[in-house]
């Protein structure tokens, strides 16, 4: 159930962010356009591109996490046995559920500081920490991607050992 | 420091983890363990490798490049070029590379023209009694042309990593793109000469105007993104987002191929790759700052200064150290993770950091579809349902060409600069 629900999660970021990118390419074809002939701009779209771009890219690598399809190089490790490529998955997974908790830490509280300060972005007066919660939301969401999998991953090899072990009971002696 | 910035990031690489995360394992542990800054310059930084609007090209021209590759475009830029190139000898395989080279101009994106030009022109050029090694070696290595012809990603991410014009590197990019194709086209008349196979249909101007309006849409796009960009109507940015907006109207009301759902997915597609490549840009960024704060290229730069290494040994050493890299990273990642470390060397010996920047690209172009790891070799391998053992075959004159066209651009300079001056003035 919680893997249809993150799986649910993840198609809508993704839709979400197709169409809030659309936005960008519209806004900045709108700017060429409005510029050249017409000798107007938008004030502050440069931003609004900028901040959808961050929101592609801290929430996109969650969709991305979620698919598995981080780039990597991976020959080395898809050559090793398959106990030490399993090693390698929870050292993976533990690594992934710490470093990105901890830059989810670092930067929900900068997000958090700029809600209290009430800080505004330069021209176009969106509240800074949309885009800096972006990162944060990016990242935790992340960190959730990867404890999750863990505990599915534990859960997985105690059903294994415990199959295992029944089945030692079970088996005649020889 | 060594530690952090050095053994974690190589051992973690080599174990296959995730490169954003190698990245991430470095510079916390810099910062946690063994510097006194406060904790928030991390976010700060990986939130200002990001906030750049030159970065916006990237996810505009993956854009393009996905609308375009969904409809016919590949088919008509074909027709368009066989009926150009008429009875050459080899002429499905010098029409392989002229649209390769055309596409380029379009998306940017090797791995996708390999898809898209090899499923036409793969199956015709077996029909048409092409050895079996040469067809597959020719479509998994012609892709790779894509990232040097503008606009080229690669170079879009070498500008923002070394901090260089992106307009100056896709004029510098034209030459060599050309010179590559020249070179492929040469060898594939040769070849098709000296085994006697793939004669051309006569050339017929009534079959090439005809082609040339059902390709004229199609052409439209790399006029618009260079004309534009070297006309000085547009920055690279607008230019992608003019080419998407060009890309969406074609295919949507003139081919009338892609529903408004396509157009959307498209989107989607690009948002993955966006996620996939950006969140390393972000985290290069935080591990390039902390290699300048540490002074680690100004290290190096002693160091070679030490040895007394020339320009043409640099380049040597950087040209090796490329090949060897791009066989086993994607070329962004090998962009992001090295030029922190190369450019400052590079600039101390006096070569131009444009110049630099298209030496960097054709090697990591080569890396794309270089045995036995090139990401290529698996594209060809997966869409067109070939054997690895005949596109190894196949890929290994293709590799000499390339590595021949390297050595010419690498210490030719004028070969990148000259196009840059005839371009930008």
């Amino acid at each position: 159930m919680i893997d249809r629900l993150f799986a649910r999660a993840t198609r809508a970021i993704e839709l979400l962010l197709a169409l809030a990118f659309i936005a960008a390419v519209a806004l900045n074809f709108v700017n060429v356009v409005g510029r050249y002939l017409l000798g107007w701009t938008i004030l502050g779209s440069d931003e609004v591109q900028i901040f959808i771009m961050v929101g592609m890219t801290f929430l996109g690598a969650v969709v991305v996490t979620w698919r598995e399809q981080h780039l990597r190089m991976d020959v080395i490790a898809r050559l090793c046995p398959a106990p030490v490529q399993a090693l390698l998955r929870w050292i993976d997974l533990a690594l992934m559920a710490v470093l990105c908790g901890f830059v989810f830490y670092e930067s929900a509280t900068y997000a958090y500081q700029m809600f209290r300060l009430g800080r505004l972005s330069d021209t176009a007066d969106v509240p800074m920490w949309i885009p800096h919660g972006a990162a944060a939301l990016g990242f935790g969401l992340i960190t959730l991607i990867a404890v999750w999998r863990g505990v599915v991953a534990v859960l997985r090899h105690r059903g294994v050992q415990d199959r295992l072990e029944s089945g030692a009971r079970e088996a005649p002696p020889s | 420091m060594t530690f952090a910035l050095g053994v974690v990031p190589v051992v973690l690489l080599l174990l296959g983890f995730p490169i954003f995360i190698v990245l991430l394992a470095s510079v916390s542990t810099a910062l946690v363990f063994y510097m006194h800054v406060p904790l928030a310059a991390l976010h700060q930084n990986l939130f200002g490798s990001i906030n750049q609007f030159a970065l916006l090209a990237v996810p505009f021209f993956i854009y393009a490049g996905e609308l375009m590759s969904r409809g016919s475009v590949a088919q008509r830029l074909v027709d368009f070029v066989q009926a150009g190139v008429g009875s050459v000898r080899g002429s499905l395989g010098v029409t392989t590379v002229g649209t390769s080279a055309i596409f380029g101009a379009i998306s940017g994106v090797s791995a996708a023209t390999v898809a898209t030009i090899g499923k036409v022109m793969h199956p015709a050029m077996i029909r048409a009694g092409y050895p079996a090694t040469f067809a597959a070696g020719l479509i998994t290595a012609v892709g790779a042309i894509d990232i040097i012809i503008p606009p080229s990603i690669p170079m879009i991410v070498y500008g923002a990593a070394a901090e260089e014009s992106v307009p100056r590197l896709y004029a510098a990019g034209v030459v060599p793109g050309l010179l590559i194709a020249l070179m492929l086209a040469t060898y594939v008349m040769w070849r098709a000469r000296k085994e006697n196979f793939g004669a051309g249909d006569p050339f017929e101007w009534r079959h090439f105007l005809r082609a040339t309006g059902r390709g004229a849409w199609a052409l439209g796009a790399p006029v618009i993104i260079l004309g534009g960009i070297y006309g000085g109507v547009f920055s690279p940015t607008e230019a992608a987002a003019v080419a998407c907006v060009y890309a969406a109207l074609v295919t949507r009301f003139v081919f009338r191929e892609l529903l408004w759902r396509d157009i959307v997915e498209a989107s989607a597609t690009t948002v993955l790759f966006t996620g996939q490549v950006l969140i390393i840009v972000a985290c290069a960024g935080v591990f390039a700052w902390l290699l300048t704060v540490n002074q680690v290229p100004a290290a190096m730069v002693a160091w070679l200064n030490a040895f007394h290494v020339s320009a043409w040994q640099l380049l040597l050493a950087i040209n090796v150290l490329l090949l060897l890299v791009g066989c086993f990273i994607d070329p962004l990642s090998a962009i992001l993770l090295l030029s922190p470390l190369l450019v400052p060397m590079v600039k101390a010996l006096g070569i131009d950091t444009v110049h630099f920047g298209i030496v960097v690209t054709v090697n990591l172009a080569i890396g794309l579809f270089h045995p036995p790891f090139g990401i290529n070799i698996f594209v060809a391998q997966s869409v067109l349902g070939l054997e690895l053992g005949t596109i190894y075959r196949g890929i290994i004159p293709f590799v000499i060409i390339y590595l021949a066209a390297l050595v010419l651009i690498t210490y030719i300079p004028v070969i990148s600069l000259g196009g840059m001056h005839l371009l930008l003035g």
